[in-house]
């Protein structure tokens, strides 16, 4: 045993993370540290544990499972070994544990492990819960709040350890791979409240006005807000602008451009190395696990850098901020239709009215809402001078409406319009030519932010 | 080093569920029914097959000793048939496993396909498979009672009292 321990012959490099246990059982075998009759000693020994875990599972009603069941029970007795393995201080350890230990009491000590990365689990998501940033980003939200949290409702430990029953859309700076199960989870968790941790230093609308410069449309996307936040912060630095505002012109980034073309690869790696040192001094992050954190993320913003540096397109990696049109907006309703019967009768008398002026003072009196009013102008045959008096019996938000839904076209465009219809865009576009440019602008500007239903 | 579950075949487990199966003649003596030690064997052997052929996994002698137990005492069952019932039991039994979709348990599964077989089937394997088994997997994957019935059973007795 003092041998195995001495000598380090298995690489901790050859073993996989998700199936460590079998893994580390294949390097030992092919080095000659267990011999034949081990490995068979361990598989029946692995047998008897399924068929302990199998009648458990049936509850002692059925004798038979099926195979695909049995399957993932030994999958996750497996899994719940090389757990504990893993918890050994190294691999030598780990092989002297299989050496002298039996499968099932190493199962108990997994097993027993997997209650407390549980539990740890649990507490990290709740701080993660209270560290999230505001943000409008749909992925990011619906991860933590529902993704992670289904599962811990329905992890379980005792037959299916090595599942990852959780719906994970928001992607890491740093993916956590050749994890599986509670590992992956513990480990998503960890990453994601120190990138919540960094995050938190900058104004969530900071943030959000950078996203926004990114991608108008940043809600919907599968983003990682802190790779941009890290960037837009190296961005900063380098340009020597205030870290925590992260504000950058695009002027700034060309003129970064033209620096950062002349080094080499090696030294701009070092510039950029130091700009982050200088972005953790600004901010105070003395956090050693989020130095480590950033550390890591580095390489891979670097190499996003670097790439942006050579092909001219560092304006699509240092984002300008940009900030959304806060304008209020124009609700606009066209309320109740009248009944179709008094419509017709409507449209009878105006089509019967000779004057104008009574025209003017029917619809004054019986048309109550946008809607009719707008059939009506396309169905009562009025003339350019009579439908201008209706206009002029209109608010501006009401003309404003007219021109977003029947805005005018040159004949060629018109061909597919009903003659009601082409003859009212062309009075109506008459009718605003006519107006004060003031009071066009303001009509179309009131166009631009109205919603109506 | 392989965990594959499927290629566990272990003679140590088939051994000691052979001598499992010959021991039942203990108690099946005393209704003029044992099986030979090839009977064991072969009886294993079917049981493996049909493991196999529905997907299912089992570990020990399993349900065999628990179908000879039952159906030990069926005026259906003597001698001369024994062993090929016992045979086609087992292989209806883990078939019957997996379309009840596992909602039942051995112990009621083997009374249920007893009580038809003694009863409804009249020691007609084929009626038991195809028509009651049948009908009770069906009932079970619909959320019905194992016995649900939508037509009432037809009176065995003709108008006349007659047979």
């Amino acid at each position: 045993m003092a041998n195995i321990e001495k000598k380090h012959i298995i690489d901790s490099n050859k073993l996989s993370g998700e199936q460590y246990f079998t893994s580390i059982l294949q390097e030992t075998y092919s080095n000659g540290l267990l011999c034949d009759s081990d490995m068979e000693k361990i598989q029946l020994q692995c047998i008897q544990l399924l068929a302990y875990k199998c009648e458990r599972y049936s509850g002692g009603e059925s004798s038979s499972i099926r195979v695909e069941a049995a399957e993932s029970i030994m999958k996750s007795n497996l899994y719940t070994i090389g757990l504990y393995l893993k918890s050994l201080p190294d691999v030598d350890f780990a092989v002297n544990e299989i050496k002298k230990s039996s499968v099932s009491e190493m199962y108990q000590k997994g097993r027993e492990l997997i209650n407390v990365r549980l539990r740890s689990a649990k507490h990290i998501y709740n701080l993660v819960r209270k560290n999230k940033m505001v943000t409008p980003n749909y992925s990011y939200n619906s991860t933590i709040n529902e993704g992670i949290e289904s599962f811990f409702k329905v992890y379980d430990p005792d037959y299916e350890a090595h599942e990852t029953p959780a719906s994970i859309d928001y992607q890491l700076c740093n993916t956590v791979t050749n994890l599986i199960g509670i590992e992956f989870i513990l480990k998503y968790l960890e990453n994601l409240f120190l990138e919540n941790e960094f995050c938190r230093d900058f104004a969530a609308e900071d943030i959000h006005h950078l996203l926004y410069g990114y991608d108008k449309g940043y809600k919907d996307l599968l983003i990682n807000i802190f790779e941009q936040v890290l960037t837009a912060a190296l961005g900063c630095s380098l340009a020597n602008r205030s870290v925590v505002k992260l504000d950058i012109s695009a002027e700034e980034v060309q003129h970064l451009h033209y620096e950062l073309s002349e080094y080499d690869d090696c030294s701009l790696s070092l510039r950029l190395r130091k700009a982050a040192g200088k972005v953790l001094e600004e901010l105070n992050a003395d956090s050693l696990p989020l130095r480590r954190y950033i550390e890591k993320s580095l390489s891979k913003i670097i190499t996003n850098i670097l790439h942006a540096v050579r092909m001219n397109t560092l304006d699509k990696t240092f984002i300008s901020k940009a900030l959304p049109d806060l304008k209020p907006r124009i609700r606009f309703l066209s309320g109740t239709k009248m009944h179709d019967e008094d419509y017709r009768k409507l449209i009878d008398e105006l089509l019967i009215c000779r004057h104008s002026s009574d025209k003017l003072v029917l619809i004054k009196e019986k048309v109550k809402s946008f809607g009719d009013l707008e059939d009506l102008l396309l169905d009562a045959h009025l003339s350019e001078e009579e439908t201008a008096l209706v206009f002029d019996i209109l608010g501006d938000v009401e003309i404003a409406v007219l021109v977003r839904r029947h805005p005018f076209k040159t004949d060629i465009q018109a061909l597919d319009l009903s003659e009601g219809e082409m003859a009212l865009r062309q009075y109506l576009k008459n009718y605003i030519d006519r107006l004060p440019k003031c009071k066009q602008e303001e009509i179309f500007e009131k166009a631009d932010r109205l919603i109506y239903e | 080093m392989s965990f594959e579950i499927i290629g566990i075949s272990s003679s140590l487990i088939e051994k000691q569920a052979i001598t499992e199966i010959e021991r039942c003649n203990e108690f099946t003596a005393e209704f003029g029914l044992a099986l030979s030690p090839s009977d064991a064997a072969e009886l294993v052997e079917t049981r493996n097959i049909a493991l196999k052929s529905n997907g299912r996994i089992e570990f020990g002698s399993g349900a065999i000793q628990k179908i000879i137990r039952e159906f030990c005492d069926s005026p259906y069952i003597s001698m001369h048939n024994y062993a090929e019932t016992i045979h086609e039991l087992t292989e209806m039994f883990y078939y019957y496993k997996n379309e009840t979709l596992d909602l039942m348990s051995d112990d009621d599964l083997i009374k249920f396909m007893k009580n038809s077989f003694d009863g409804k089937c009249q020691g007609s394997l084929e009626l038991l498979s195809g028509r009651e088994l049948a009908n009770m997997a069906r009932n079970l994957r619909y959320g019905y009672p194992p016995d649900y019935s939508e037509d009432p059973m037809p009176d065995e007795e003709d108008e006349d009292g007659e047979y």
